[in-house]
């Protein structure tokens, strides 16, 4: 087997590592939200969904796990309800919550710089308001 | 604001930004609506409901657009007039366009002219699905045949797959088409793939599809198919109706009343 | 070895420097079709496949086609196409290539391509077309270059490539046929939907395909001084008349049944691409034109005495080619989406930005040819 060869093959393992760690990474990205807010004995604990007042003048997590999880949880919902129908989130203090980009804009929309001073800073561009209206096009 | 944050801003030299976020929470509730949790169930039993549409061409007559405007108008849909760059949800097409393998010869001409409205069966057996190959368009539990947007490659097999013409591509940014944004749903953006959603949005509110709500003469008719004593199923079985190229066994969901 | 692309005379470098000019015209073109989206393509709502995929579907076929060496050579031991079975090996590679970036062109999310992967959906026919376009490059190209590399230092090939040369036999096969699958299984396009569609694919891919082959022994020939032998010619155009033959005979058995049986869905596609439906026949002269030339050139192929006259033989060959290419192409993809699921007669044609993408994407594949036929000739010829 001559240099080139090798390194062509050494290229493939290489692309299958790179797929595999993607798949990983996938997979620890739900596999972080659900550990923190579903598999844990807290909301396990909690009442059954169904029946419970909606309250959204709080946060569904502490603030510090959304500042850094956000994204993730997003996604879960974003699953959960549009390829599962499952729309209740219940936190780990037994509060319902719809699992819709509005439950969050229901108290962040109110500063339509909420969103995007922060995802300034940190120089990301997420696609959401792509397609979503974000608080800036909604007539306040 | 947290004491925190406005650190970071000021850090970040946002200090104009962050005066601006503050003066906005000077302004009422956000206009987004509210959903209904009441409706709320957990994870529901897929094929237990299937959502089905039977639509009078009797009573659909004339020149009316109603459905069409409140549709399109409801969830965004741009408007790129007829050009090969054309979205649509919801539209009318002639009969024998509509029907091509239906019986023609001898028809009654009145018939044969009638306009018919076409929209996604959300075919019990679609096609679409079987070809996408990220599941981006996928049955759901209740039937209806669902666009994941935020999935799909534009790759358009399932565009080619639908024998109904049923499916419409974003070819150019949906956004700047748009004449009149609605807050009721999201808008699409460009190269992803779009169609008729049976009003997902609007059944978990417990509310009836945009265009049955819409129509003045009621020809519309919206429920449950697995349901025998459903008020669709009991027009199926009390009229004589048609589904679009049934030869195909693709089970369309959407029954038509000539 | 690779390095051995890097050495090469005015001619080499000009050829090099005139496909790099086309690349970059098509990357242009590419960067304003991202911009602005498939809009600035010639594809509609009605018409939403084009040239890209037509392009895919056809060079699906030559990559296959590097069968037509690999399997006499190794299967059958046919000593004649000993210098060139790399050829085809490495053709396949650069039409494997052509056709992922067809596909990418043609998504109107690119960005969204690991999608394939990370939900991986094997009721559709796409994820498998992913999955033995990319295994069957691999293939080619590892094996292709590890037979080099022994070559290069007079050693027998380590036992592993032989394995991987047999795997690529079925592999070859398997591409095309999956490729026929994508269109042969979708409800209500009647022109695909046929079982002979597979077969059709098959034959018109090994004939076009080895008609390419020996179009580029000659041009190796002439710019390289590397002769693949008559006799290696001779078999491949044995191979390329009968394979056009098939080809020619299934579109015939398409026409039978769509005709005598006389049901409209079945005649209605064929009746645009040969006739015209309802005044639209932009593709009349194209298919007619196609039909003609490949039975003439076929005609030529199959008579002894023309196929060894080199000048006939070129004619032929490009003759096929330019036939199929209209045929596999345009005609197919294009004739598949009319009429509409509607019964609507849209036309289709391309823009300039969609035929700059094209040729860029060709030119991509020819300079990955190029260079790896250079390696090959120079390791061959010991230069
Ligand atoms: S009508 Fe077309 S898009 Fe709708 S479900 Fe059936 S095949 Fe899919
Ligand atoms: S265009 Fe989107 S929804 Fe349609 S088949 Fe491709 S990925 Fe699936």
């Amino acid at each position: 087997m001559n240099k080139f060869s090798k390194f062509l093959v050494a290229l493939a393992a290489g692309l299958a590592v790179f797929v595999a760690a993607w798949f990983f990474m996938q997979a620890g990205h739900y596999g972080s939200v659900s550990a923190h807010a579903e598999n844990s004995p807290v909301a396990a604990a909690a009442p059954a969904p169904g029946g419970a007042p909606i309250d959204s003048s709080k946060c569904i997590l502490p603030t510090e796990y959304m500042r850094a999880h956000h994204m993730q949880v997003l996604n879960k919902w974003r699953h959960d309800s549009v390829r599962e129908g499952n729309r209740t989130y219940v936190n780990p203090q037994g509060e319902h919550f719809d699992k819709s980009l509005n439950t969050c804009l229901g108290c962040h929309g109110s500063n339509p710089m909420f969103c995007f001073m922060c995802h300034e800073f940190a120089n990301v561009k997420p696609t959401c308001w792509d397609c979503h209206l974000s608080p800036m096009e909604v007539p306040q | 604001m947290s004491q925190n944050r406005r650190e970071f801003l000021k850090k970040a030299g946002l200090g104009a930004l962050a005066g601006l976020g503050a003066a906005a929470g000077l302004f009422p509730a956000f206009a987004l609506e509210q959903t209904d949790m009441s409706n709320f169930t957990d994870k529901p039993v897929p094929g237990k409901v299937r959502w089905g549409m039977l639509i009078d061409t009797r009573k659909c007559l004339g020149n009316c657009t109603e459905c069409i405007v409140r549709c399109h108008h409801d969830h965004n849909v741009p408007d790129f007039g007829k050009s090969k760059n054309e979205v649509k949800w919801i539209w009318k097409s002639g009969y024998e366009n509509a029907f091509p393998t239906a019986s023609t010869q001898f028809q009654n001409p009145e018939v044969l002219e009638r306009q018919v409205l076409t929209l996604c069966n959300h075919c019990a057996e679609p096609p679409c699905t079987k070809a996408c190959p990220t599941e981006a368009t996928f049955k759901r539990w209740d039937g209806i045949v669902s666009i994941d947007y935020h999935r799909c490659i534009g790759c358009r097999f399932c565009m080619a797959a639908c024998p109904y013409g049923s499916r419409s591509f974003n070819w150019l940014d949906p956004r700047p088409n748009i004449k009149e944004l609605s807050t009721a749903y999201p808008t699409r953006m460009r190269g992803v793939v779009e169609k008729c959603n049976f009003c997902s949005e609007r059944l978990v509110k417990n509310e009836l599809p945009a265009c049955v709500e819409s129509c003045p003469e009621k020809a519309l008719i919206f429920g449950d198919l697995n349901k025998p004593d459903s008020e669709i199923r009991k027009l199926l079985a009390a009229n004589e109706t048609m589904q679009r190229k049934p030869e195909l066994g693709t089970l369309p969901s959407v029954f038509y009343i000539i | 070895m690779i390095e051995k692309a890097l050495k090469g005379g005015r001619g080499y470098w000009a050829w090099v420097a005139f496909l790099l000019v086309v690349i970059g015209i098509g990357v242009t073109a590419y960067a304003r079709q991202m911009t602005i989206g498939l809009g600035v393509t010639g594809m509609g709502r009605d018409i939403s496949w084009g040239v890209y995929i037509a392009q895919f579907t056809f060079l699906v076929g030559v990559a296959a086609s590097a069968v037509m060496l690999v399997l006499p050579y190794y299967l059958h031991n046919q000593k004649a196409f000993s210098k060139i079975v790399i050829v085809g090996e490495f053709l396949a590679v650069s039409a494997a290539l052509m056709c992922m970036l067809f596909i990418l062109a043609d998504m109107g999310r690119p960005d969204r391509v690991l999608n394939v992967l990370l939900y991986p959906s094997p009721h559709s026919m796409v994820f498998w077309d992913v999955m033995v376009l990319n295994g069957y490059l691999f293939l080619n190209l590892i094996s292709g270059w590890a037979v080099l590399g022994a070559e290069r230092k007079g050693v027998a090939p380590a036992p592993w490539v032989k394995a991987l040369i047999y795997l690529s036999i079925p592999w070859a096969f398997s591409i095309h046929t999956v490729t026929a699958f994508l269109f042969a299984g979708l409800p209500g396009r009647h022109l695909w939907l046929t079982a002979v569609l597979a077969p059709r694919f098959l034959a018109s891919a090994f004939a076009a395909g080895t008609a390419i082959l020996i179009l580029i022994t000659f041009i190796l020939k002439k710019v390289a001084k590397f002769d693949a032998g008559p006799e290696a010619r001779l078999k491949l155009s044995v191979l390329a008349s009968y394979a056009g033959l098939a080809n020619l005979f299934f579109l015939g058995t398409e026409f039978f049944t769509a005709f005598y049986s006389n049901i409209p869905a079945h005649m209605h596609s064929l009746q645009y691409l040969f006739f015209g439906l309802e005044g639209h026949a932009p593709l009349v002269p194209w298919m007619w034109f196609s039909l003609i030339t490949g039975i003439i050139s076929v005609g030529v192929l199959l008579s002894p005495p023309l196929r060894r006259k080199n000048g006939a033989l070129i004619a032929a060959c490009i003759g096929l080619v330019v036939s199929i290419w209209i045929d596999k192409g345009m005609g197919l993809v294009f004739g598949g989406f009319v009429p509409t699921p509607l019964e609507a007669i849209v036309d289709y044609m391309p823009t300039a930005t969609e035929i700059s993408v094209t040729l860029g994407i060709w030119a991509i594949g020819l300079l990955v040819l190029t260079m790896l036929l250079k390696t090959a000739i120079a390791v061959k010829t010991q230069e």
